[in-house]
């Protein structure tokens, strides 16, 4: 059906404006400033090229940081969307106790995550929290410890948003006609089976559309860890957007800030274009 | 339908309630001096009154607004609205090590005329009056400071050890007695309370912070300064949790009566002494200990600046508030009502704060022998690289001398890019 | 609402309850020590003696409810701007044909691929100059901006799901394309708008960076921000801080289990046209 397309751009200007002014315009601002060394407090401003990109090539910090950030998200996803996914099954399915269940699934997100950070950090604390008192091992500084903090950092983004991701797919599972699974039950499917053939598949569009935005949010993510850790300990938990926090407003590096911002950027796009190439497509988000 | 036409009146409603609220700020001029400082907490009309006063005495109105006590937030919030030439505040509150950093950005404003370098040094503690100035010209006035401080069980060690050796031989005998003891605790967290303690470490080695225009990381005493504190957890003198502990954690620790010895600022002695604490009474508090005798302890605290960008009409005004809230009067209420100690060394020997106070008329020798940290414009930039490559270094992933080394190439980069 | 052969009762109960425990236990936990006194905060057990010392010292020294409605208000109005200008787009996205749809939709993803730390500077500016800052409809531009990206994919896969048939019989009948999306499409896509309006709300509510930026007198304070001031220099009231988060997150909670309803309502009947 072709619309004219007067009223078809009328309906799309409110969002366009929207983005482009508020968001477009102090994005070019910042890719603007990754190109200058731009140090607040001396009034350093000058044009210097590619200059930050080249020295963020040879930055070990970054790297670090790089790896750390693909540590985090991959982990965490990966648990968030199978845990997502059987909360999903569980709200759809459940008869009895069903809003008390999606009720306290929302908890978690609702919490605003500086108070959440500390909520965990307190929880994990090795002289007086909860949680290394419940565990078998005794004496372990989960934040403390290089090795551990990264996966105390991973729980709590589990705890924070698996939410998020269960009730996305429990919108995508409730758009699966019921007559396909009564044909299953009719023709003696199992349980697995009728799961892997109907459920997972028709499940394709609305895990796509998570995966992304999860990942997005994943590689960019800030808040939780920061108020947790704050980087550390020995940078351990450091992901692209502390290191470009710190270099920002605590050094008032505005030019390798945004050069780091805008790497992790390029990175995120990186990530979200062959992700919708591949898989998007015969999921078939990107039409 | 409905639903639609609720939604859509609902929604001119709102965004309206939003406008308005807007509109009615308008355009302000100001008459007011504006004051933005942390919550103090306790009582506020010790505070209110001490504003009140200057105000009935000067006739010049003086609004208060809190910023958040979180140094990051609040450092940021600084960059962003000093940066952007704001005028909207006049008086602001700035860490101890910022002011050479803000002076150098010309955010605040120069102070000399109002509170000369030579008078500050006369009547303030020396490290506070060392903090507030840069270039030789006066950019803050100090407001209150802290300093770092060893907290002892008295019941358990009746004396103050003065040297490491005397730590240590302190806990081995209370672990005698109570063999499940933690020894000593400190903040080991990377984050700049991990700097401070690294500095006591190292000046109670003997070693300095500057070597001429560079910063001495890579020094004999810097190396066997951060070098001891790894080896406190390593000899489990200190317990492993020293490495995700702030102040709070270690002051609960200690209160708790787990350990024998707490590093801390003075804040906590106020926790301790409270009615419910389990070692109320049986806590003391002396100098920290060095490799020959008593260390100096690290400053830290709190100053008033004012915006360089702050009308000219108000200039005055504010230089006056700044005054007033500095003045011997002032420090006194602060101590005695806040627990805040005292810059002027004449405050620690009033008479009021000696009955009322006496813990805090006690301290007088700590903070009179504390240092400051770098006094530098790159100070941020410097602290980020110490608390990465310490946090490196007490948790074990790499060893105090390669640490250090990298630290000081980093911290060598950053000062000299600049020239 | 029959589904495949369930796992059994038994097994779902225990996932019910490892689900219960696993969300709602931390926060039972704030609750719990939120109810302690000063000197037990630090205790595991049950505590002895419940107190309400630390609300009320939370609504001390601190305009607490002001707070509160503030980030109400802020909360509302971006999501209900967000849904109107989000829904509209995302129908003619959905439903229309227009040039450059691929662009407004990479547009938005590309908006929500970079950390809004880097934006916080030039926004400020902005701001600044339109004489926006400490306002709420200052956070609110921000916030529906940053909010949109998502708003925008969500609804148009709702969108995209409702059958053309439904618009072209609308205009068939004689309706505008504005009348048809406002009396056809709009109440099918109820379940798409619930859940973005949830998404938009809580983000809005929690979201820290720019409102600590943009808004410094304590009267036009969020709850984040406003939560994040009640710790001391060193010290850390985690009593209050555990009230004042009880106090926050409840309202949160509560519009969640009203929207919720409107969800699985419109969910069963958008299983039914299927």
């Amino acid at each position: 059906m072709k619309e004219r397309p007067a009223h078809g751009y009328l309906f799309v200007a409110p969002s366009a404006a929207v983005l482009f002014f508020v968001a477009l315009c102090p994005i070019a601002f910042a890719v603007w400033l990754s190109l200058r060394r731009f140090i607040l407090v001396f009034h350093d401003d000058a044009f210097v090229g590619l200059a930050n990109y080249r020295f963020l090539l040879r930055d070990a910090r970054f790297f670090s940081a790089l790896g750390n950030t693909v540590y985090f998200t991959v982990v965490s996803l990966a648990i968030e969307l199978v845990l997502g996914l059987a909360i999903a099954l569980l709200l759809d399915r459940a008869t009895r106790g069903r809003g008390l269940l999606r009720a306290a699934v929302l908890v978690p997100w609702a919490i605003p995550t500086v108070v959440s950070g500390r909520m965990w950090a307190w929880m994990l604390n090795p002289d007086y929290g909860l949680i290394p008192r419940l565990l078998p091992v005794h004496d372990v500084d989960f934040l403390g410890t290089p090795g551990y903090a990264m996966h105390a950092a991973i729980l709590v983004d589990i705890w924070k948003s698996t939410p998020f991701v269960a009730l996305l797919l429990l919108a995508g599972l409730a758009g699966i006609p019921d007559e396909l699974y009564r044909a299953a039950r009719v023709d003696g499917a199992s349980p697995r089976r009728t799961f892997f053939a109907i459920t997972l598949p028709l499940l394709g569009p609305s895990l796509a559309v998570t995966v992304l935005f999860r990942a997005l949010d994943a590689l960019r993510v800030f808040d939780a860890i920061f108020v947790l850790t704050g980087g550390g300990p020995a940078n351990t938990t450091e992901t692209l957007s502390i290191y470009a926090y710190k270099t920002m407003m605590r050094t008032g590096d505005f030019g390798y800030g945004s050069t780091l911002a805008v790497a992790t950027f390029a990175i995120v796009v990186l990530v979200s274009t062959v992700y919708l190439r591949t898989i998007g497509r015969s999921a078939g988000v990107a039409r | 339908m409905a639903g639609a036409r609720f939604s859509r009146r609902a929604l001119l409603a709102a965004t309206a309630a939003t406008a308005t609220t807007s509109c009615r700020r308008g355009a302000r001029a100001r008459d007011a001096v504006v004051f933005k400082h942390q919550p103090l907490w306790g009582d506020p009309a010790p505070f209110h009154a001490m504003v009140a006063d200057f105000e009935r005495a000067t006739g010049v109105r003086v609004i208060t607004e809190v910023l958040p006590n979180a140094s990051d937030a609040l450092h940021q919030y600084l960059l962003t609205t000093l940066e952007g030439n704001v005028a909207d505040f006049d008086v602001l509150v700035v860490d101890v090590v910022w002011v050479a950093e803000l002076a150098r950005a010309g955010w605040i404003a120069d102070l000399s005329h109002a509170f000369p370098p030579e008078t500050l040094r006369r009547e303030l503690v020396p490290a506070a009056a060392e903090s507030a100035v840069a270039f030789g010209r006066t950019y803050a006035a100090p407001w209150y400071v802290d300093v770092g401080l060893l907290y002892r069980r008295t019941d358990l060690v009746p004396e103050p050890p003065r040297t490491y050796a005397e730590l240590e031989s302190a806990i081995h005998a209370a672990r005698r007695v109570s063999p499940e003891l933690h020894g000593l605790v400190w903040q080991g967290r990377q984050y700049e309370g991990l700097v401070c303690n690294a500095y006591e470490a190292i000046w109670g080695h003997g070693g300095e912070s500057f070597a001429g225009d560079r910063l001495a990381l890579d020094t004999d005493a810097a190396r066997r300064g951060v070098g001891y504190l790894r080896g406190l957890i390593e000899q489990r003198l200190s317990p492993s949790t020293v490495l995700s502990a702030g102040e709070e954690e270690s002051r609960r620790a200690f209160q708790s009566g787990r350990t024998v010895f707490m590093r801390n600022w003075p804040y906590a002695w106020t926790e301790m002494e409270k009615p419910g604490s389990p070692v109320r009474g049986r806590v003391g508090i002396s100098a920290l200990p060095g490799e020959r005798g008593p260390a100096p302890s690290v400053l830290g605290g709190w100053q008033l600046a004012i915006n360089e960008h702050s009308p000219p009409a108000l200039r005055e005004r504010a230089v006056a508030l700044v005054a007033h809230l500095t003045s011997l009067e002032a420090n006194v209420t602060m101590a005695v009502h806040y627990a805040r100690n005292p810059t002027r060394a004449a405050a620690y020997e009033d008479a009021r704060l000696k009955a009322e106070s006496p813990y805090i008329a006690s301290l007088l020798p700590v903070v009179t022998a504390a240092r400051a940290r770098p006094q530098t414009p790159y100070y941020p930039m410097l602290s980020e690289v110490l608390q990465s490559e310490l946090s490196a270094a007490v948790s074990g992933v790499r060893s105090p001398a390669e640490a250090l080394s990298r630290a000081q190439r980093l911290a060598d980069h950053v000062m000299g890019a600049r020239g | 609402m029959k589904r495949a052969s369930l796992p059994s009762r038994s097994a779902m109960a225990l996932g019910g309850a490892a689900v219960l425990t696993f969300f709602v236990g931390p926060f039972a936990w704030q609750i719990l020590t939120s109810l302690r006194t000063e000197a037990t905060v630090t205790e595991l057990g049950l505590p002895h003696a419940l107190s309400l010392d630390s609300y009320v010292a939370a609504f001390e020294g601190q305009p607490f409810a002001r707070v509160l409605l503030n980030s109400a208000l802020v909360a509302a109005v971006t999501t209900l701007v967000t849904l109107a200008v989000a829904s509209t787009a995302a129908f003619a996205l959905a439903k229309l044909d227009l040039r450059g749809k691929s662009l407004l939709l990479s547009a938005a993803l590309a908006v929500s691929m970079f950390p809004p730390i880097a934006t916080v500077s030039p926004l400020y500016l902005a701001l600044k100059e339109v004489r926006l800052l400490d306002t709420p409809l200052g956070l609110v531009i921000p916030y529906t901006t940053f909010a949109l990206p998502l708003a925008l994919w969500v609804l148009t896969g709702f969108f995209r799901d409702i059958p053309d048939e439904l618009y072209r019989a609308a205009r068939v009948d004689g309706c505008t394309p504005f009348q048809a999306f406002r009396r056809v499409m709009l109440p099918l896509a109820m379940p798409g708008l619930a859940t973005t309006a949830i998404l938009v709300f809580i983000f809005s509510w929690n979201e820290f960076l720019y409102a600590l930026t943009f808004t410094s007198s304590p009267t036009h304070r969020t709850v984040p921000v406003a939560i994040s001031l009640f710790s001391g220099e060193h010290a850390e009231p985690w009593g209050e801080i555990a009230a004042a988060s009880v106090i926050a997150t409840l309202p949160l909670v509560l519009v969640a289990l009203v929207f919720q309803k409107r969800i699985v309502a419109g969910l069963t009947q958008g299983a039914v046209k299927g």
